[in-house]
């Protein structure tokens, strides 16, 4: 098949209206909202317009009597970050709609801008609804909603209606838009922007209540803007300028604690997300690449811990020998690895189910072992379940993590010292994992995991690439963990619980296994949620046991799905088959 | 002697425990080929159920004839959560990669035991188990040993189950349809046998035998709590695994071995590590042995070899 000029696109256009088969749940869904009564009816455009034009208008006004709730959005004419989001919300709908129809319509011939309006207009309801709700219960009656509020709902109303009655007029696939590279560069810089702002912003907002809706506005938004097709073009440009999409992520991670103002709490909370983060990426080594289920791996974290803490300099470390921590660090990781070659030259040859199984024995054993190592049932090493506490903080060349630094004017508190560091090391597993992704290994993984049979009959060392996985990702863990141990202050076996295991698994398969960004976006989302969602926090472990069933059954290749992966999971899908060959295609081209 | 003696019996009680568990791991991977991961929850589940209906009807009763409407009512509990499980869970994941239906046994697993913690009255720490006339109380000393009465209930509940379950199997229609689908899931249901029928007994049956170990785990320790499961249910699956998956009998004998090779860690290995605290430890070191050495199990089974 002839690929990609832009001039014979009738062939290659999505068709519009998906006539799928009805096993896939979501499809069906669209297939129900299509069925809308009143579709292509001419006025569908001028009334969205209008009704973005509401919404926004909406805005501007007062939506509460109160000044209390959700931030302050009693005052006419100053809207408050809850309202913020509803105008940016307005602002996309608004161009989305003037490029369907009007002085975009260049650009509308390249989106799905109706069901992209739908999508919008139907989040906007969801999260007028979610905060007038708000605004009325926790101020105490419907009554304590001002004008402004009624304004925006009706606004998103009229957005919804529009959108389901838009039809597209799409005729051609993003994939094969051919842009500037400037403007690619460009959208990478803005959309990083993008992201240090919203991660900022989102990690500010103080109630639950306002960060659920900060939620439910960005799902909106990236609904609407994956379904309009900007995704594909987003992933396409990113392919193509791969070293200016991790130069600004590396960048908007590096400014981050700069936006924090030395607030200690943030960064916390930022430090503990990268220490998840960076162990979830080993983990994606393991899991997504060479397919091997490992339902211990938090135990190679706790071996780097575990090394770190009875090598650092604490009152109750049980080992006299104090190297420095660059010696640590490569101990700890050491360590792990031959744990993880310990654990895994036999228990290779079991394969599947009961390799699970295996490793999550291992991890019982582990923290068993911590636990009773505490000179009663064995050797004095781990204190037992009191575990080594007072770890005093690192200490690079004079620079001492416990104190805070000034930098440029802004005060960078202990946790930051602890997330550039954590930063360096999340970022040597990323590049460990993209350039063994795309090496001969990495092929070689891929091909293990896909049939151990076919790649061991094509001359793939089957038993050393699985041994080199399992030890590869100990070793990162463990290197984690060294830190994590002068982090936490103190190492106790509790930490390295089995359910620890599942959660990074679960950050894993909720991203989607063996990509990066997925795994980065599943374990900010694992890591933040319960710490903004505290007056869930009960209820967490039930949540998340249910998304875990829940992702398995509608979207078992994750948030963000690997191509390759995705149709693992929906093997019957010719139509996904032939578009992952269209894009496979594009990218080599991109590439090249 | 007597110790030796002593910890065989202890070790036999515990197997017990263990094999009843087993049997419903083995019995849905045979069928299946499915690790039920939240299997141990249903056994917990089964403990809060008795619990429930002793309390609900019979609270402060301490008759015999309570009991068997305790297992009666954790029985039901147990069967319930197994079946809505497999439809809700499992069913639509039939034929996915293998990954996936292990890691929604995780969430179930999760989530069962945080739906007990959170929506049964006082679950969040440990509940006491009724006192049962005749099967709890001082234990029976015979031959300078100790037998403490749960654990003959225990044993007692495990030859009753295992007769039960070998008559069902082996002598009903419905027991051979099970076994032919175990052996050939397509050409049984062209035979005629309802596949889904079957693999949902399935689950109903190892649920009905860990509810009774659910029962017989609260006589034994005489209280209960939501955490009870995980580790019961790795046990078990060690046990079903050491007797060979896929293989009934070899679960139960899998959960024999399993539980007296624990006492006898506990008593004999000498040094710093023996004793209790190091039980689990050799529990799964056994696993992992297993495992390596001889995956078919003791008994031996198909051997699997499933990525």
């Amino acid at each position: 098949m002839s690929t990609s000029t832009p001039s014979n696109p009738p062939t290659q256009a999505t068709s519009v209206a998906p006539a799928h088969s009805d096993h896939d749940d979501e499809l069906v869904k669209v297939h129900w909202l299509d069925r809308v009564p009143g579709r292509g009816n001419p006025a569908a455009w001028p009334l969205g317009l209008a009704g973005a034009l509401v919404l926004i208008a909406g805005t501007f006004l007062s939506w509460s009597y109160t000044s209390d709730v959700l931030g302050d959005l009693s005052v006419n004419f100053w809207p408050g970050g809850v309202q913020i989001c509803m105008i940016v919300l307005g602002l996309v709908a608004l161009v989305l709609l003037l490029a369907h129809r009007g002085p975009l319509a260049g650009l509308g011939a390249w989106l799905d801008t109706a069901t992209s309006v739908r999508a919008l207009g139907l989040g906007a309801v969801a999260y007028m609804l979610g905060a007038l709700g708000t605004i009325a219960v926790k101020s105490g009656g419907i009554i304590n909603i001002n004008p402004g509020g009624w304004i925006s709902l009706v606004g998103a109303l009229m957005l919804a209606a529009s959108g389901l009655m838009l039809v597209s007029r799409q005729t051609k696939d993003p994939l094969f838009a051919k842009t500037s590279s400037w403007l690619e560069i460009c959208t990478i810089i803005v959309l990083m922007a993008l992201v240090l702002f919203g991660a900022a912003y989102a990690l500010d907002v103080g109630d639950g209540a306002s960060f659920v809706l900060f939620l439910l506005f960005v799902a909106s938004v990236a609904w609407g803007l994956s379904k309009a097709g900007v995704f594909t073009w987003i992933g396409l440009i990113s392919q193509k300028n791969r070293q200016v999409l991790m130069l600004g992520a590396f960048a908007v991670a590096f400014l981050f604690p700069f936006t924090q103002g030395g607030s200690d709490e943030n960064m916390s909370i930022a430090t503990q997300v990268l220490i998840f983060a960076a162990t979830a990426l080993g983990l994606n080594i393991v899991v997504g690449l060479a397919g091997l289920l490992d339902l211990g791996y938090i135990a190679f974290l706790g071996a780097g811990a575990y090394v770190g803490a009875t090598l650092s300099a604490s009152a109750f470390a049980t080992i006299d020998w104090k190297p420095p921590f660059l010696i640590v660090v490569l101990l700890g990781a050491c360590f792990s690895a031959l744990l993880g070659l310990i654990i895994g030259s036999p228990t290779l040859r079991v394969s599947g189910d009961y390799l699970a199984i295996v490793t999550l024995a291992f991890g019982e054993i582990f923290r068993l072992t911590m636990g009773n190592l505490d000179g009663n049932n064995g050797p004095v090493l781990t204190n037992g379940p009191n575990g080594i506490p007072a770890i005093p903080d690192l200490n690079f060349f004079g620079f001492d993590f416990g104190q805070p630094h000034v930098i440029a004017g802004i005060t960078l508190g202990r946790f930051a010292n602890y997330y550039f560091l954590l930063l360096v090391i999340a970022a040597i597993i990323i590049l460990v994992f993209t350039r063994l992704n795309n090496s001969r290994i990495g092929r070689g993984w891929v091909a293990i995991r896909e049939d151990e049979k076919a790649a061991e009959a094509m001359g793939v060392n089957v038993f050393g690439l699985k041994l080199f996985a399992f030890a590869g990702g100990a070793f990162l863990a463990g290197m984690a963990g060294t830190v994590k141990a002068h982090h936490d202050v103190s190492v106790t076996p509790d930490q390295y619980i089995f359910l620890e295991s599942a959660f990074l698994l679960a950050a894993v398969v909720l991203g989607g296994m063996g990509t990066v960004a997925g795994v980065l976006v599943g374990a900010t989302i694992l890591k933040l949620l319960p710490e903004k969602l505290r007056f869930v926090a009960d209820y967490r472990l039930l949540i998340f046991g249910l998304v875990l069933v829940l992702m398995m059954r509608f979207r078992p290749e994750g948030l963000v799905a690997s191509q390759r992966r995705k149709l693992e999971f929906h093997e019957d899908d010719e139509e996904l088959a032939q578009r992952i060959e269209e894009v496979h295609l594009e990218e080599a081209e991109a590439k090249a | 002697m007597t110790e030796f003696l002593q910890q065989i019996v202890n070790g036999l009680t515990l197997g017990s425990l263990y094999a009843l568990i087993a049997v419903g791991y083995t019995v849905v991977y045979g069928i299946v080929q499915l690790i039920n991961f939240a299997h141990g929850e249903v056994f917990m589940i089964g403990a809060f159920g008795a619990l429930a209906t002793w309390t609900v009807l019979f609270k402060g009763q301490t008759g015999l004839w309570v009991l068997p409407i305790m297992v009666l009512g954790a029985v039901l509990v147990s069967v319930l959560t197994a079946v809505v499980m497999e439809r809700i869970a499992y069913r639509p994941l039939r034929g996915a990669p293998r990954l996936a239906p292990l890691i929604t046994a995780i969430g179930i697993s999760v989530f069962l035991q945080e739906a007990v913690r959170l929506f049964y009255p006082g679950a969040k720490s440990k509940l006491s188990f009724p006192e049962i006339d005749v099967v709890t109380g001082p234990g029976i000393a015979v031959a300078g040993l100790n037998i403490q009465r749960a654990a003959v209930f225990t044993v007692g509940a495990l030859l009753v189950s295992a007769a039960l379950l070998w008559y069902f199997v082996n002598r009903t229609r419905l027991g051979q349809g099970m076994q032919a689908v175990s052996q050939d899931p397509d050409t049984a249901q062209l035979m005629g046998i309802n596949v889904n029928r079957i693999i949902v007994i399935a689950f109903a049956l190892g649920a009905a035998l860990a509810a009774v170990g659910g029962v017989a785990q609260g006589l034994l320790n005489s209280n209960i709590d939501f955490r009870m499961g995980f580790l019961a249910g790795l046990k078990a699956f060690t046990a079903a695994v050491l007797g060979g998956i896929g293989n009934i009998q070899g679960a139960i004998v899998g959960g024999l071995v399993l539980g007296i090779a624990e006492s006898m860690a506990t008593q004999f290995i000498p040094g710093q590590f023996g004793g209790s605290a190091w039980k689990d430890v050799w529990a799964f070191v056994l696993l992992i042995l297993v495992l390596v050495f001889r995956p078919q199990g003791l008994l031996g089974a198909r051997v699997v070899d499933r990525a």
